[in-house]
C-alpha cells in the first residue's frame, strides 16, 4: 500500500505539476489546486495507464462525490489491481 | 563522435537565447530535449521528467526563449496523452514571453463534444511548428447558432480558419432502417446540404478556411456483416456521406479524415464511450494526440510550413548492408529474403512520396559512383536515379550536405527531413543543423513508413499538375546549368533558353497552384501574406483587383506556374500586395517581363504610379532589393524593416530588357 500511495503521489505530482505535492487520505478535490472536472479526468487516464486498470463510467464520476478522497480512491484503485 | 561527448558548449546558447536572458543558463536545454527524442522506451519516462524540470527552472531564472526552443524541438506527436498534458502547462507559461513563432493564426474550434483537450493539443503542435495560435472555442454543441448569428462571439472573434469538430453523433440526416437503395441518395443530399449551408454561410460572413471533419464510422453493426450492403444501414450511409463530403467540397474546405485516423487507432479503441459520458470527450483520450497532431498539420500547412523534400542515407536504409562493402550482389534489397523485402517496400513508399510531389535527395557517406551505380545496375532496385532531384554520396559530414542540398534545390533547411539509420548521425544533424527535421526511427526498417507517416511532415492541401512534375522540373535545371557555365555572358544564356510565358489573371485553372505557391513561396516572396483561397475567390471578383500568374516555359522544357502577383487600385496607383516567384525561375528575367506587362496594365487603366512595398521575414533576404533592381524609389521605412518602394510611370519610362517571349497558347493544348 506504500508503494502505491508513493506511486500515486507521483501521478499527483506529474498531473498538477506540483513537485511538492504530499498525499493524505483525508485530501479531497477542494485540497489540490488544479483538481477540477479537467484534472480529474487527467488523473483518470494518467492511473489507468500507470496500473493497467480501467474505471467503470459510474466510478469516474462518482470519485467527486461528497465523502470521497484520497482515502477512498486508493482503495480503488487497490481493489482493482487485485 | 567526439563531438557528441562533449559539454554543451555555449554558442548554442547564445543562439536560442535573446541578449536580454539572463547570463547563466543552466544546462543545455537543446540537448535535454534532443536525449528525450532519442531516449529509448524504458528511458523515456526519466527522460521526460528531466526536460520537464529543466523548462520549469529556465521559466523561473527568466530564459524563456531557449526554454521555448527546447520545448518546440520536444513536442512530437509520439509522446502520449499524460506527457502533451504536461508540456501544454510549461507552453502557458510562456505564453507571450518566449519569442513569436514565424507565423500566427486566428483559429476557431467549434464540436459537439469537449474541445478543451484537443484545442490544448492542436495548440501545443502548432506551437511547435513555430505558429502562435489564437484559439475560440465555441460553447458546447452550439456551432450552427455560432456561426448563423452575426453577432455572436465567434464573428466578432473572425477566424481566419474555422475547425468544424464535428462526429458522428451530428449527422443531421437518418435513412430509415427498411430504406430502399434508391431513398438513399436523396438522404445524403440532404445531409451535404446541411453542411454546405454552414460551410457557405461562415465563409461569406467572416471569409475564413474551414476543415470540417468527416464522420467516423461507429464501432457497432446493427446489420453485422451485412452493414456496407444494406442501403439503410448507419454504416453504409456515413461512408456514402464522406465520399459526398470528399466530392463535393468546395476549395475553402478540408475534409478531415477523422475516420481514417480512427480506423489507424482501431475502432474500439477510439471509441472509449466512458469518456463521452463522463467527460464529452469524441474519443479516447489517448487518440487525442494523434487527432490534434492531424488538424495541426493542415492547419500549418495552410501556412506554408509543410516540409518539401525527404533525404535519405542510403546503407542500411535504402537496402540491407553496406554497398561499398557488400558490393552490388550483397547487399540486401528484392525479393527472397525478409530483410530485402521489407527495404524494397520503404523504397516503394518513398518513390509514391516522390511520385506525388515530395523531392527527395540523397545524403551518404560513400563512394559516388559506387553509390550511383545501384540506382543503375541493381536489378530489384525500385528507386532509380531520377527519382532524385539531389545526389550527395561523398565523405562530407552530412550537416554540410544537408546545407547544400537545401542551397542546391533552394528550399530552406526547414523544409528538409532526414532519414538515417544511423543514431549517432541522427544526433548530429540534430546538434549541427537544428532546423532540419530528423525523426528518431525504429531499429526495423518495417517500422519506417509508420514513423514518417506518423509526423505528418508532408501534408498536403490540393494536388495539381505541377506535383506530379515537380522531379522534372528540377533534372531540366540541372540542363539548364550545364549549359549555363558554358555560356559566356548572360545574356547568350538567357537567349539561347528561348524562353516562352503564359500570362493572365488567377482563373479556375490557375487557382488552385496559385494558392499552393501562396502557400509555400518564402524566399521569393516580397510580402509573404498567406491569403487563403477565401481571401483570394473574394479579390477575384473585385475590379480594383489585378491578378496574374506565369507559367514559364524553355527548350529545357515546362517549368509550369511559377509566379504570382496580386495589386489593388489605390486611387491613381497601382499597389502590389502579393510578389512571389518559384526559386526554380531565379534570375532568369522574370522579374523583368512581369514588371513590364504591369506597367502597361496600369498605363492601360490611367495609373501614374506602382507601389510595392517588402516585408522582412528570416527568410526572404533575397528580395530585399527586388525594387531598387527594378528601378522603384524607396519612399519609407518602417523600425521593422518594411519597406515602401514607388515606381512614377513618366512617359520617359521604358520597358527593362527581359529575354521572355509572350505565348498565351503554349501548353494550352494539352490541357
Amino acid at each position: 500500500m506504500e508503494k502505491l500511495r508513493n506511486d500515486v503521489q507521483q501521478i499527483f505530482r506529474d498531473v498538477f505539476g506540483d513537485d511538492q505535492l504530499v498525499l493524505t487520505d483525508t485530501m479531497t478535490a477542494a485540497d489540490v489546486p488544479g483538481w477540477d472536472s479537467l484534472g480529474h479526468l487527467n488523473l483518470i487516464i494518467a492511473m489507468e495507464k500507470r496500473f493497467g486498470i480501467k474505471f467503470a463510467t459510474a466510478e469516474i464520476s462518482r470519485l467527486k462525490d461528497e465523502g470521497q478522497n484520497v482515502g477512498t480512491l486508493l482503495a480503488l484503485v487497490e481493489t482493482k489491481r487485485g | 563522435m567526439s563531438r557528441l561527448n562533449k559539454k554543451p558548449s555555449s554558442c548554442r546558447i547564445a543562439r536560442n537565447n535573446t541578449m536580454h536572458e539572463s547570463a547563466d543558463p543552466g544546462p543545455n536545454l537543446h540537448d535535454v530535449a534532443d536525449h528525450l527524442i532519442a531516449a529509448p522506451a524504458a528511458k523515456t519516462s526519466e527522460a521526460f521528467n528531466e526536460l520537464a524540470a529543466c523548462l520549469r527552472q529556465a521559466i523561473a531564472k527568466g530564459g524563456c526563449n531557449a526554454a521555448a526552443a527546447a520545448l518546440r524541438r520536444a513536442i512530437v506527436p509520439t509522446l502520449d496523452y499524460t506527457r502533451l498534458q504536461s508540456l501544454q502547462r510549461i507552453r502557458k507559461q510562456l505564453r507571450g514571453k518566449a519569442v513569436a513563432g514565424r507565423a500566427a493564426i486566428k483559429l476557431a474550434i467549434l464540436g459537439s463534444f469537449t474541445t478543451k483537450q484537443l484545442a490544448d493539443f492542436i495548440d501545443l503542435f502548432l506551437f511547435a511548428a513555430g505558429v502562435e495560435a489564437n484559439i475560440f472555442e465555441g460553447e458546447y454543441g452550439v456551432f450552427r447558432q455560432d456561426i448563423f448569428d452575426p453577432h455572436s462571439e465567434l464573428h466578432g472573434f473572425g477566424p481566419k480558419v474555422l475547425f468544424l469538430a464535428t462526429t458522428w453523433r451530428d449527422l443531421t440526416q437518418h435513412p430509415g432502417y427498411a430504406s430502399e437503395a434508391s431513398d438513399i441518395s436523396k438522404v445524403v443530399e440532404a445531409e451535404f446540404a446541411e453542411w454546405a449551408g454552414l460551410w457557405q454561410r461562415a465563409h461569406q460572413d467572416m471569409n475564413c478556411q474551414i476543415i470540417q471533419n468527416n464522420f467516423t464510422l461507429p464501432s457497432w453493426r446493427p446489420f453485422a456483416n451485412h452493414e456496407t450492403r444494406h442501403p439503410g444501414s448507419p454504416g453504409r450511409y456515413i461512408a456514402l456521406v464522406n465520399q459526398r463530403l470528399a466530392e463535393a467540397a468546395p476549395s475553402y474546405v478540408n475534409i478531415h479524415d477523422v475516420d481514417f485516423l480512427a480506423s489507424l487507432a482501431g475502432r474500439s479503441r477510439w471509441d472509449d464511450p466512458r469518456f463521452y459520458h463522463n467527460a464529452k470527450l469524441p474519443c479516447d483520450p489517448e487518440c487525442l494526440v494523434d487527432y490534434a497532431h492531424s488538424v495541426a498539420s493542415i492547419v500549418a500547412a495552410q501556412l506554408g510550413l509543410a516540409k518539401k523534400c525527404l533525404v535519405l542515407d542510403l546503407d542500411n536504409t535504402l537496402w540491407g548492408g553496406v554497398i561499398g562493402d557488400d558490393g552490388l550482389g550483397g547487399i540486401r534489397l528484392g525479393q527472397g529474403d525478409p530483410a530485402g523485402e521489407a527495404f524494397l517496400e520503404f523504397q516503394k513508399y518513398v518513390q509514391s512520396l516522390r511520385r506525388r510531389g515530395v523531392l527527395l535527395a540523397v545524403c551518404s557517406k560513400n563512394e559516388h559512383q559506387v553509390a550511383w551505380e545501384v540506382f543503375e545496375k541493381h536489378p530489384e532496385t525500385a528507386l532509380r536515379h531520377d527519382d532524385f532531384s539531389c545526389f550527395m554520396a561523398n565523405w562530407n559530414d552530412k550537416a554540410s550536405n544537408l546545407r547544400a542540398i537545401a542551397q542546391q534545390l533552394n528550399i530552406g533547411l526547414d523544409s528538409l527531413v532526414f532519414i538515417d539509420d544511423n543514431p549517432a548521425e541522427r544526433a548530429i544533424v540534430r546538434q549541427l543543423v537544428p532546423e532540419v527535421a530528423v525523426p528518431e526511427m525504429p531499429d526495423d526498417v518495417t517500422g519506417w513508413v509508420r514513423t514518417i507517416e506518423q509526423h505528418r511532415y508532408f501534408q498536403v492541401l490540393s494536388v495539381g499538375t505541377e506535383d506530379f512534375q515537380r522531379t522534372a522540373y528540377y533534372q531540366a535545371d540541372q540542363a539548364r546549368r550545364e549549359i549555363q557555365s558554358s555560356s559566356t555572358d548572360i545574356e547568350t544564356f538567357l537567349r539561347s533558353l528561348e524562353m516562352k510565358a503564359r500570362i493572365g489573371p488567377i482563373d479556375a485553372a490557375t487557382l488552385e497552384r496559385s494558392v499552393q505557391l501562396i502557400h509555400r513561396s518564402n524566399q521569393f516572396n516580397l510580402t509573404t501574406r498567406r491569403h487563403s483561397v477565401a481571401d483570394i475567390s473574394r479579390i477575384l471578383q473585385d475590379s480594383d483587383w489585378i491578378t496574374r500568374t506565369i507559367s514559364l516555359a524553355d527548350r529545357f522544357g515546362d517549368n509550369g506556374l511559377i509566379s504570382v502577383l496580386m495589386a489593388c487600385v489605390r486611387g491613381n496607383a497601382l499597389e502590389i500586395d502579393t510578389w512571389l516567384m518559384s526559386c526554380r525561375v531565379l534570375k532568369r528575367g522574370v522579374e523583368q517581363f512581369l514588371l513590364n506587362h504591369l506597367c502597361f496594365l496600369a498605363r492601360e487603366r490611367g495609373l501614374s504610379v506602382l507601389r510595392g512595398e517588402y516585408i522582412p521575414t528570416p527568410k526572404n533576404a533575397l528580395v530585399r532589393e527586388h525594387y531598387a533592381g527594378l528601378g522603384f524609389t524607396k519612399i519609407g521605412e518602417s523600425a521593422d524593416g518594411t519597406t515602401r518602394w514607388e515606381l512614377p510611370l513618366t512617359p520617359e519610362w521604358k520597358p527593362l530588357t527581359a529575354f521572355i517571349q509572350e505565348d498565351n497558347t503554349y501548353g494550352k493544348a494539352e490541357k
